[in-house]
């Protein structure tokens, strides 16, 4: 087992350079320039500019300015956005938390009711219940996040005044953040009604971004399960005289989630990217938001390690994939 | 009276207006401590019979019977609950391919414990020491190492082993063994029927043995029940039939046993294959491969009849010198006989 943990760990290195040259050479492609982006509208004259192309290292062949980044990636410094002069880093983690907190949500969601409705279908193969789980997540599939996540504001949120609109929580809480989920901040904080608020603002956007990863989980579980459900160890199970329910959850749920798993973990990388559809929507204060903001002033620090970030995440989230794979599945805990 | 007791099963599949029959009215009865040996080719409704018995056919599949009893209960109408405590403790099945029968994801001794614990209750330890033991009676070398692998980590003999170790975890009365040893290597498939028989005889169980190895079943059962598309052919003493089949089909079965070919160049076969839900033959279902189909088997289709005390499903059945009886001229063809 350790073993294979190094050889993934092993797996992740090439990866991570692919993504560090990929997002360091392709914001450099987008048109624009970061130093008169940062003067605005009355423009900078060029002694002033050439000064400030030297302070930034633009002035350097991009390949030293290349790695310059490298190095400076690898001690751990992202460098400094060019717009709040605050370290990128910093900046990330502060906002982290919110979208770490939408996005567990949503693969929550995604999951709790995915795998359910994907098993339903299964064993009613063919019947209404399976045409409707089918159609409707066919239909949660199609759905594009933005608009999907209007109608919801709009039939909730205006409509019927159940949920608040955006943001985390109800102006009228307001307390330190100590872990910066909001959800764990607010039972904290002992203020009566706190979580309630938080919990309230997180319904809708968790809909709206698990939308998709729970059609995609559902249909994948169903198509699973009726394969394992044909398997003959199912035949055997059912031969020694259990109960239906524990046939379909015990032997064959767990044989059939092998996949789901695999779907589940390559699902992150979609959820994040929902994420800033999601999180411009609702203002939500996270990194989804902040990226697109640092796209618009060009800020390269901050996109560069924005999307570092998230691609490390969406590696690590694989890797924990890959682990959990080997605990589900003892063939492939033993190979290799 | 009978452990089983199976009169007029039917199973069919599709549509109510045109179903397909893949077991037609079909009888036997098992004693205890009985072997009964089902043989017919591959489509024949050997296991899909015996998977009615063990209450495993499945919507869209429906099955019906004058009469299916264990031990005198009517399994037909008992509650699903009350037949699933029966299921796997006093009716077992082992399956075709112990490769594939075995849940990947669990192992050696989660699988057993599970019969055990739904029948039998118990505390972990005691069903961990009945699994060790059951393991040690199936011939597994090294039981104790071999209880906490998993299934990849098996040979086809040994999974059929532990496969055989869970059918008998909670000493069932019957045992259906469906064609236990097709997926397994020759040398294997001896000891492996050695093994059941053993088993048999210690518990007094009653044993199906479904298989289309007619020299196995020749000394390892009883009585002998030969199917075909799913209906029965012919049925009776082992040793009678072997002596003198009375159906053309069983006859053909026991001249393509290589051991009977010998001074032949080639060995000697049935043409054609069974017919499936759209070739159907209106008469006979053997008419078309059967040497001595006539006209009238190709019209009418035969009723099991008495014949010299065994049961046959045939117009002509077979006298001691294998030759059918009973044509008449108006009713044979120029190529009959």
């Amino acid at each position: 087992m350790l073993g294979f943990l190094f050889r993934r760990l092993g797996d992740i290195i090439p990866t991570f350079f692919g993504v560090t040259l990929l997002v360091f050479f392709l914001i450099r492609l987008i048109p624009g320039d970061p130093i008169l982006m940062m003067a605005g509208e009355r423009g900078v004259d060029a002694v002033r500019y050439a000064e400030l192309k030297a302070q930034y290292g633009f002035d350097q062949p991009v390949i030293v300015q290349y790695f310059d980044y490298l190095i400076g990636v690898f001690q751990g410094d992202l460098g400094k956005s060019f717009v709040t002069k605050k370290p990128v880093i910093d900046e990330f983690l502060t906002l982290f938390p919110a979208t770490v907190e939408l996005a567990t949500m949503g693969i929550l969601f995604a999951v709790i009711f995915g795998i359910p409705f994907g098993v339903l279908a299964a064993i009613h193969r063919g019947k209404w219940i399976d045409h409707l789980t089918m159609s409707l997540s066919l239909t949660g599939y199609s759905m594009p996040i933005f608009w999907w996540a209007l109608l919801l504001i709009m039939f909730f949120s205006t409509t019927l005044g159940w949920t608040p609109i955006s943001g985390r929580i109800s102006v009228m809480y307001f307390f330190e953040p100590v872990t910066g989920f909001m959800l764990i901040d607010s039972l904290l904080s002992g203020e009566k009604g706190a979580f309630a608020s938080a919990f309230s603002h997180l319904i809708l956007p968790t809909v709206a971004l698990g939308t998709i990863p729970m059609a995609v989980i559902a249909r994948m579980t169903r198509s699973s399960m009726l394969e394992v459900l044909g398997e003959e160890y199912i035949r055997v199970a059912r031969a020694k005289g259990l109960a239906p329910m524990r046939v379909i959850m015990v032997h064959a749920l767990r044989n059939a989630l092998i996949p789901v798993i695999t779907v589940i973990g390559l699902q992150v990388g979609v959820l994040l990217a929902g994420a800033i559809l999601t999180e411009t929507i609702f203002s939500w204060p996270g990194i989804g938001k902040w990226i697109i903001e640092a796209m618009n002033r060009r800020d390269y620090p901050t996109i560069q390690g924005g999307i570092l970030m998230i691609a490390f995440l969406v590696m690590a989230v694989n890797l924990i994939v890959d682990l959990l794979y080997g605990i589900i599945n003892p063939r492939i805990r033993y190979k290799r | 009276m009978a452990l089983l007791e199976v009169k007029n099963l039917t199973v069919e599949f599709g549509s109510e207006d045109k179903p397909f029959r893949a077991v037609d009215s079909v009888s036997y009865s098992v004693d205890r401590g009985e072997v009964l040996g089902i043989v017919g080719e591959s489509g024949s409704g050997k296991s899909v019979s015996s998977l009615a018995v063990m209450g495993l056919i499945d919507f869209p599949g429906r099955v019906s019977a004058d009469a299916l009893t264990f031990d005198g209960q009517d399994l037909i109408t008992m509650p699903a609950k009350r037949r699933r405590e029966i299921t796997g403790k006093d009716i077992a099945m082992i399956f075709q391919d112990p490769m594939s029968a075995l849940n990947p994801c669990f192992t050696v001794e989660a699988q057993i414990m599970e019969a055990l614990k739904v029948h039998e209750g118990g505390n972990k330890k005691q069903r961990r020491e009945r699994t060790l033991d059951l393991l040690n009676q199936v011939g597994i070398p090294d039981p104790k190492s071999r209880m906490t692998a998993y299934p990849h980590q098996l040979s086809g003999g040994m999974s059929q082993r532990i496969v055989i170790a869970m059918a008998i975890a909670c000493n069932p009365r019957l045992l259906i063994a469906d064609e236990p040893t097709t997926a397994l290597d020759v040398t294997i498939q001896a000891q492996i029927i050695d093994l059941l028989l053993k088993l048999q005889e210690d518990s007094d169980m009653g044993l199906i043995l479904i298989t289309h190895d007619l020299a196995l079943v020749s000394e390892a059962a009883n009585r002998i029940q030969v199917m075909y598309a799913g209906q029965l052919f012919e049925s009776g003493p082992a040793d009678s039939i072997f002596a003198a089949p009375r159906h053309p089909y069983t006859q053909a079965l026991l001249e393509a046993l290589p051991e009977r070919s010998e001074g032949h160049d080639r060995l000697r076969t049935i043409p054609g294959v069974v017919p499936g839900q759209y070739d159907r033959p209106q008469g006979c279902l053997l008419a078309p491969r059967c040497r001595y189909a006539n006209d009238h088997c190709v019209k009418a289709r035969p009723e099991v009849t008495d014949f010299n005390g065994r049961d046959v499903r045939c117009f002509y059945p077979l006298n001691d010198q294998g030759q059918p009886t009973g044509l008449t001229a108006d009713t044979t063809t120029g190529e009959t006989v």
